[in-house]
């Protein structure tokens, strides 16, 4: 199963958010297993979740918007 | 088909019985991922009914409520952008408005998105359709300081507005009031002389459905919506029929985009002021004046190409000049095979003691690792020839690729690179759909494969699979093909650039032209000009070298191990022998090049990597001669040509199934060699 991580996304594309949840990549995918791309149910635009690293680093920018 | 247990049969007949009774309905509308199915749940409770709209096999969920003491029935439909159709999903949910009678709409919209509910609000005005506006998900836009005017919105619309938290029932005691008061809303929207003028013919003639207003199929058949072709046949006469579609051609004489294009444009130019007016703080629809303008000017038919060609410009200078010259070198030369590679063979050596395995692993000791087979440092070495490529060269490469492609999408041009992308394309013969996976493509061309769905039929999906498996680079290989050209003079890369898109725009010209069918319009919400911000570039820059790391490593080693296996089993040696006939006698190519075409079919980056590493000595050293030009661009077109990776090949079969697989297959093979075989001669006869 894709290991998308459930929250809000904002599509870069169209602008769209959505619940991250349901809308990783297809089974059809032969990678999709650990595949942290999603598709954006409006314009149907990929791209990767934010997690793992980049997901720590958001959440550091986050804290320190925050702050602020 | 049912949803509810067997052991609630009885609670669902009660439920059939309530709908067949029932006098009104609640038709829930809103764009996809609005809360639209938990508003329902809300509303109906726990036993509903969920079968194929007649005649496709898009479900429609409905169910029963109470309202103000009457019984209702509620249907929920599947989520749109609009009543003008794009997909089989929005048909349906058009169809129902159509079909329906005295209804009333609740339109679900997302707070956080409110432009992109309006614009449905927009239609259902037009359509006159009796209506409530839940403003769902509240909580979260105002947790992201996005607040709406709902009392100025509702007097605005003279609708009822209700914000909601569907997830908390929050706000539905208000929406079960206001359904049974629902009214059409005040807002219209006034169109340019030309579609007026096209309307007042038109509006007259349709006849009246019951659900929706005449002008608003006026202007669904205006926009070219070929869904009401059927309904037009059935309720028009020829002369009457004759009469739209000279008003329709009138109308689309006057401007150089499509009428749907353009009655979207003006409608968001109507939804953006009710927006700026309803919006008390937050995301408001731009920026300022110059990002107005910015924005205007970017999508411009004559404007935007200067724009374009500029970005496109610091694309090359960013990735092919600074990423494959500067930081390939450091990465390459001075971290990798100066430091890297002697500390792991001397780590090698220091922890295995057997003197067999450390040669097995890292070679003679002393002898450079470029003229030994070690399976760990070595010609083929897992580390020295694998993480080297994956690393040292194509890694600087996309990471420069991901930031300008994350400037791109932070700065908001992205979409305005589609909508000026989409002209070009169709010229090509696609429609305008289609330049969402050909943009993606230039991510990920699997993915991209993948987003073919988009497509509405058999014909476009093909075409767009193939386009994208014969000639758009993914990111990986396009900074791989940037660093290459940054070495080559700029007619050669002209001539690598004009070979690939007379090609796209050839094959795809022949496919539309030999495939019978239709095509269909591209509408975008673009979002503001913004300057983007340094931190979330840097956080969607990582997420895509994660990714890549991820995906295109492990081919990269397999790649490698691959190659090791070969080498010792003298395959290497057998396979540029047999491919000798094409690679040298066709293409002129050097003998080496055999391997990483074969290998290429791992990944294109691969294949293109190796062709970098073989070149790379001589444009240091400034000794290209203009025939190695010409074996880096017949080389380049030849891979850019080539399937661009083993996971891309098993997407196609697992979308497109065998035949059609097996058939973009054995096309693109023999064709990508002829198209090469073509360049060289004609460069060498041209430009030699």
């Amino acid at each position: 199963m894709p290991a998308v991580v459930k929250r809000m996304e904002t599509c870069p594309l169209c602008g769209t958010g959505f619940d991250a949840e349901g809308q990783g990549c297809r089974p059809s995918c032969p990678m999709a297993s650990g595949c942290r791309v999603i598709c954006c149910p409006s314009c149907h635009y990929s791209f990767p979740q934010e997690s793992g690293l980049a997901g720590k680093l958001r959440g550091l920018l986050d804290r320190r918007r925050a702050a602020r | 088909m049912t949803r509810n247990p067997p052991a609630a049969a009885a609670q669902s007949e009660r439920l059939d019985k309530e709908l067949r009774e029932a006098p009104r309905t609640v038709i829930l509308v809103g764009n996809p991922n609005v809360g639209k199915s938990v508003l329902f749940g809300a509303l109906t409770g726990k036993y509903v009914t969920v079968s194929n709209y007649p005649g496709t096999t898009v479900e429609v969920t409905r169910g029963s409520a109470v309202l103000d003491g009457s019984p209702w029935n509620v249907m929920d439909t599947p989520g749109t952008n609009g009543l003008t159709p794009m997909s089989e999903d929005e048909q349906v949910t058009r169809d129902i408005l159509l079909w329906e009678r005295d209804y009333a709409c609740l339109q679900v919209c997302d707070t956080k998105n409110l432009r992109r509910g309006l614009l449905i609000t927009a239609q259902l005005a037009e359509a006159g359709v009796p209506m409530v506006l839940a403003l769902n998900m509240a909580d979260e836009a105002a947790s992201r300081g996005f607040q709406v005017d709902a009392p100025r919105l509702a007097a605005v619309l003279g609708v009822e507005v209700v914000p909601t938290v569907a997830v908390e029932r929050k706000g539905l005691a208000q929406i079960q009031a206001a359904l049974p008061g629902a009214r059409p809303a005040k807002l219209s929207v006034r169109y340019d002389q030309a579609i007026e003028e096209a309307l007042a013919v038109v509006t007259p003639l349709m006849r009246e459905t019951g659900g929706l207003s005449t002008r608003s199929l006026a202007l669904m058949i205006l926009g070219g919506d070929d869904s009401l072709r059927a309904h037009l046949e059935a309720t028009l006469a020829p002369a009457e029929r004759e009469q739209v579609e000279e008003a329709r051609r009138r109308a689309a004489s006057r401007y150089p985009e499509s009428l749907r294009f353009v009655i979207s444009k003006q409608r968001l130019a109507v939804v953006d002021r009710l927006h700026d007016q309803v919006v008390v703080r937050g995301a408001r629809s731009a920026a300022s004046d110059l990002g107005r303008k910015l924005g205007s000017w970017s999508t411009h038919p004559i404007l935007g190409v200067p724009i374009l060609a500029g970005v496109l410009f610091a694309c090359y200078e960013f990735v092919g000049v600074f990423g494959a010259k500067v930081a390939v070198d450091f990465l390459e030369n001075q971290i990798f095979y100066d430091r890297l590679v002697p500390w792991f063979e001397a780590a090698v050596r220091f922890l295995v003691p057997w003197k067999a395995a450390q040669e097995f692993l890292a070679g003679p000791a002393g002898v450079p690792f470029r003229e030994h087979g070690g399976f760990l440092v070595g010609r083929y070495g897992l580390f020295s020839m694998g993480l080297s490529y994956g690393m040292a060269i194509v890694l600087p490469i996309v990471a420069t690729f991901f930031v300008t492609f994350s400037l791109l999408e932070d700065s908001g041009y992205l979409p305005r690179l589609a909508v000026m992308m989409n002209k070009l394309f169709k010229r090509m013969g696609l429609n305008g759909k289609a330049v969402l996976p050909m943009v993606l493509g230039l991510g990920c061309d699997t993915m991209a494969t993948m987003t073919a769905r988009i497509m509405e039929t058999r014909k476009e999906r093909v075409i767009v699979t193939l386009l994208l498996a014969l000639g758009v680079p993914c990111s990986a290989q396009l900074a791989v093909v940037f660093a290459m050209l940054a070495g080559v003079s700029a007619a050669a890369a002209a001539w690598f650039a004009a070979t690939i898109v007379m090609v796209l725009f050839l094959v795809g010209w022949l496919a539309a032209k030999v495939i019978p069918g239709r095509g269909s319009d591209f509408v975008l919400e673009l979002p503001p000009l913004r300057v983007p911000q340094l931190g979330n570039v840097a956080v969607k820059t990582l997420a895509r070298i994660e990714w890549y790391l991820r995906e295109a490593l492990p081919l990269f080693i397999a790649g490698t191990l691959l190659l090791y296996v070969l080498d010792r089993v003298g395959g290497i040696a057998w396979l540029e022998q047999a491919a000798a006939p094409v690679v040298v006698g066709v293409l002129d190519l050097p003998r080496q090049a055999a391997s990483a075409f074969i290998l290429g079919f791992l990944r294109r980056d691969y294949a293109a990597a190796g062709l970098f590493l073989h070149y790379e000595p001589f444009v240091k050293a400034g000794t290209m001669t203009r025939a190695m030009e010409v074996e880096v661009v017949v080389a380049l077109v030849t891979i850019t040509l080539f399937i661009p990776c083993i996971a891309n090949f098993f997407m196609i079969l697992k979308e497109r199934g065998w035949k059609t697989s097996l058939a973009i297959l054995g096309f693109i093979l023999p064709f990508s060699v002829g198209v090469g075989a073509t360049v060289n001669q004609l460069m060498r006869w041209l430009w030699l």
